[in-house]
């Protein structure tokens, strides 16, 4: 089942998939404080987001896929900048030199340990982070000064989850959608209201809709208010936010596909934000699986759901209701609720759940290994093939105090674990 | 699975206390075409409306259906098609004001639920608008209410779609659980209480038998704690000791028998403690023949007012009795017993729905629980007394796709075991397809088909299903393109005229407009409201 490493060849897939990047998310952290006892102090952290890294394209769509309260929420929010995280880097529009000289850096500071600075470092990594840090100067988000930001929420643009909450009651929907507009002082005012009308009938609602007040709308039509809404500034990547969970499948399915006539139409890249798997899947190019603040498990929408690899995407996959009464499958139901992220089990996240648990889950956290081209899985079923040229500084980053003594599982327990579905 | 399913054995450590009030029996998934079942539930013609400031809100129109003895129905449909009002007008939960159940029948153990519904309520057009003034005689609704009443909890069961709403947010877990427990076992409770005996010779053994478990695992020390439930002649002392058992272990201690003994106090009962219990015994009794008047009265279609009036004297006897009692100081004191009894049965309750730490989970608060928790302590107060039917409203929609799978898995297993015929209301039509036997759909307060479960996702008929089922994504199908049906749910203030679906239908016809269609027979078990189809006319 491990893709033998030679296969691919790591220095040309690589390559391409420097092209065109748009958002490369590295290492990302957002614990938020607990305060408590006496003065409150600060007494923990909820670690909402925990060393996450991916890439989005332009024009792609990503989803992101993870039971509720494991920080998919957070890590849309931290894109937009609407909440700042604690550590790591989003680089936008970085060219492939840049990528790469990222990815170099990387590898040369090695896995960083959980507590950051704690760690010793070589001289060479020393310089490679003076390096990063002036990289992310020029490209990371997170090192916007405020009026840059202002100007980039132009480009980056976020649908929210609940459409009855998101719209101002008081404001009349042309008001709703032309203040983008306003705010970045788009055009005249007569501009302003023509383009608002291009976009009612963009999203499906007609021109005449534009005179009324949020309450008037179902709960669809208000998805579609706030969708005409990020879209008047003509962003290229709007992370979406659980856009259709609050609404019905008929509606759902008008709505997913209003976005997927925008997208082709404005080259618009997408952070598909549910914890419905089959939206997900009919929506999304690749797909991020969380868990309690990690990603487990990302891969292409087709590779992911048709070989899917860490333990809970298997146990996620198989808990999906198919609406068809003839199927009958094997489920495989995992038992008890998902830990508080304020308090995570120490090791793999998931080993409290997981059926094919092993004592070394429990100790360390398992690195992101490339299993197969494109498909990275944080599972220690399947340890990181030891190959220089794949950069392993995509994700394995995250990696804890490395404790390999303990003895990594050989091969023989990778096929036989976790049984393909 | 087929119809000729063994029997799933009872749990051992659930429900142990009270013999089955019904045989279990296994009830096949698949319904055969000429299902014999015991109709248990029979709703004809149901109509509610919502009396608002904006108008009459036709919220059902003549909603029919029939519920078979373990067997799962789905209702499916948008928001706002009336499926939750369907469940709340067969048990009389209709806020009112503003909504009313106005005209119907629902049968259930031959009792019509709506008797006497026309004489609760006038209705007066206001002219010149759409209003409706309701004049109420509240005395009449009040004693429908507690007509109903009578079957609520023990005959017809809810689950509701907000777990963390449904709770009351002041109460410890146990309180509230206990509180269902007392008001529909409380006779049984009390009874099993008072007979029960610590002194008895085989208690000792037992106790020391537990002690000596405690040094192997958990398994023995469950049958140890079985065996000295049976031997005091209480299982839910056997529920205590066992926990008290893992607890000490946890704390390293090996001796238990003399925290046995001293948790045993609560059997032995003062004189005062049997006195307060015999009363409350009375008042029980009290409320359960008032409970079996009102039913034979709905069956009869009259009140029996004798009776009533000679059981509300009774009551108001016992109550007056029942005075010092109500003193906080005496009242602590005589009804401690009684409360750890319950307390130790709600944890019973909770093991039996899965919750890996029922002790810890009952004495918590809704708060401290997560959603799957709280709809799984829900399901566990909704099936703690056995109903025969079981009213789902929306059971896992907030929840996760992982969670959704273990109370799904869960409610069919207590379904198998009890024979509870279930009412699965939700708009997902992929759970659906997941639990139920047969599935109505619902569009617009009108029931449009119901089916068979496969039939009707082979074949489905009503262009409104087909709509639905066109526009589900599938993770097994992705390439499929999505459809959707134009428009949405329209005012129920303003219903279309004709079959309520045709601004909306593709194959729309002028008759469309005009009639509303009738409920034909278009197969086996498969009945359709569109006048596409001209099979034989649906007879009640």
């Amino acid at each position: 089942m491990v893709a033998t490493p030679g296969l691919s060849i790591p220095g040309a897939d690589q390559a391409a998939e420097r092209e065109h990047v748009l958002i490369s998310v590295r290492n990302l952290r957002k614990f938020f404080p607990i305060r408590g006892g006496l003065f409150s102090s600060h007494i923990g952290d909820v670690r909402a987001v925990d060393g996450v890294s991916f890439t989005i394209h332009e024009g792609e769509t990503v989803g992101l896929v993870g039971e509720s309260g494991c920080g998919k929420t957070t890590v849309g929010r931290l894109l937009l900048r609407l909440i700042e995280p604690t550590s790591g880097h989003a680089f936008y529009r970085p060219t492939p030199e840049v990528l790469e000289r990222i990815d170099a850096d990387y590898e040369t500071i090695g896995p960083v340990p959980e507590n950051g600075g704690a760690a010793k470092l070589t001289p060479g990594a020393s310089k490679a982070l003076r390096d990063l840090d002036a990289v992310a100067n020029q490209y990371s988000l997170f090192r916007k000064r405020k009026k840059e930001v202002k100007k980039l929420r132009g480009r980056l643009q976020i649908v929210f989850q609940d459409p009855f909450s998101s719209l101002e009651p008081r404001l009349m929907v042309r008001d709703i959608i032309a203040e983008p507009l306003e705010i970045q002082k788009v055009g005249t005012r007569a501009q302003r209201m023509h383009r608002v009308d291009q976009l009612l009938e963009d999203v499906g609602l007609s021109p005449e809709h534009a005179w009324r007040f949020p309450h008037e709308f179902s709960g669809g039509q208000r998805q579609r208010i706030g969708i005409a809404r990020a879209l008047a500034l003509r962003p290229e990547f709007i992370v979406l936010d659980e856009p259709t969970s609050a609404l019905d499948v008929s509606v759902q399915a008008q709505v997913l596909n209003i976005l997927r006539r925008l997208q082709q139409e404005q080259r618009l890249a997408y952070l598909f934000i549910s914890h419905h798997l089959s939206v997900i899947r009919a929506v999304s190019d690749r797909v991020v699986v969380m868990y309690l603040g990690r990603i487990v498990e990302r891969a292409e929408t087709d590779e992911l759901f048709s070989r899917p690899l860490h333990p809970y995407t298997q146990a996620l996959l198989s808990a999906i209701p198919i609406p068809d009464p003839l199927l009958h499958r094997e489920r495989i139901i995992l038992s008890g609720d998902v830990p508080s992220p304020a308090d995570p089990p120490p090791g793999c996240h998931f080993h409290t759940r997981c059926p094919a648990v092993m004592p070394i889950c429990s100790k360390v956290s398992p690195p992101a290994a490339e299993v197969r081209p494109g498909h990275w899985v944080s599972c220690h079923l399947f340890p990181p093939t030891p190959s220089p040229g794949a950069g392993g500084a995509l994700g394995t980053v995250d990696a804890g105090p490395d404790l390999s003594p303990l003895g990594a599982p050989s091969s023989t327990a990778s096929p036989a674990g976790p049984a393909a579905p | 699975m087929s119809a000729a399913q063994p029997v799933a054995p009872l749990a051992p450590d659930v429900d142990v206390s009270r013999p089955m009030s019904r045989p279990a029996e296994a009830a096949p998934t698949t319904s055969p075409p000429t299902d014999s079942r015991p109709v248990v539930l029979d709703v004809r013609n149901l109509v509610t409306y919502f009396y608002t400031y904006d108008g009459v809100v036709r919220a059902l129109e003549g909603v029919s259906f029939k519920l078979r003895r373990g067997e799962t129905l789905g209702l499916v449909g948008e928001t706002g098609c009336g499926k939750s009002v369907t469940s709340f007008s067969v048990t009389r939960l209709i806020p009112d004001p503003p909504g009313r159940v106005v005209s119907g029948k629902v049968l259930f153990r031959g009792a019509d639920l709506l008797w006497g519904l026309g004489e609760e309520a006038r209705f007066i057009p206001v002219k010149g608008t759409n209003r409706v003034k309701v004049k109420r005689s509240f005395r009449k609704v009040k004693a429908a209410q507690a007509r109903v009443g009578s079957v609520r909890g023990q005959g017809i069961a809810m689950i509701f779609q907000e777990p963390t709403q449904a709770m009351n947010p002041i109460f410890p877990i146990h309180d509230q659980l206990g509180e269902v427990l007392l008001e529909h076992r409380g006779e049984e409770i009390i009874d099993g209480l008072v007979k029960a005996k610590w002194n008895a010779p085989t208690v000792r053994p037992a106790a020391q038998a537990l002690e000596r478990a405690m040094k192997v695992n958990d398994e023995a020390m469950r049958a140890a704690a079985k065996e000295l439930g049976d031997a005091v002649g209480l299982p839910s002392f056997g529920t205590q000791a066992f926990y008290m058992a893992r607890q000490a272990r946890s704390g390293g201690q090996t001796a238990l028998v003399a925290d046995l003994t001293k948790a045993a106090s609560r059997l032995r009962l003062s004189s005062g403690q049997i006195r307060y219990l015999r009363s409350e015994r009375e008042l029980m009794r009290i409320s359960r023949e008032m409970r079996s008047v009102y039913i034979s009265g709905m069956r009869r279609g009259e009140l029996e007012r004798v009776n009533r009036g000679r059981l509300t004297a009774r009551r108001l006897r016992t109550r007056l009795r029942r005075i010092p009692y109500r003193l906080p100081v005496i009242k602590r004191r005589v009804s401690r017993p009684l409360r750890e009894e319950t307390f130790w049965r709600a944890v019973q309750a909770l093991e039996g729905v899965q919750i890996a730490n029922p002790v810890q989970v009952a004495r918590g608060f809704p708060h401290e629980l997560s959603g799957g928790m709280l709809q799984r302590v829900m399901i566990s107060m909704a099936l703690s007394c056995d109903p025969e039917i079981l009213m789902a409203d929306e059971p896992t929609t907030a929840l996760d796709v992982t969670i959704q799978a273990q109370i799904l898995g869960l409610m069919n297993e207590l379904r198998r075991r009890i024979g509870t015929a279930i009412l699965l209301i939700t708009h997902d039509l992929a759970v659906i397809a997941e639990v139920a036997d047969r599935v109505a759909v619902m569009y617009a307060g009108q029931i449009v088909e119901m089916a068979p479960v496969q039939e009707l996702f082979t074949r489905p008929m009503h262009p409104y299903t087909q709509g639905l089922l066109a526009s589900i994504p599938r993770v097994d199908q992705p390439s499929k393109k999505l459809e959707s049906i134009p428009g949405s749910v329209p005012n129920l203030i303003f219903p279309p005229s004709g079959c309520r679906y045709h601004p909306r239908c593709p194959h729309a016809m002028p008759v469309c407009k005009e009639q509303r269609p009738p409920m034909t027979v278009e197969g086996t078990g498969h009945n359709v409201a569109c006048f596409l189809y001209n099979g034989p006319p649906v007879v009640e």
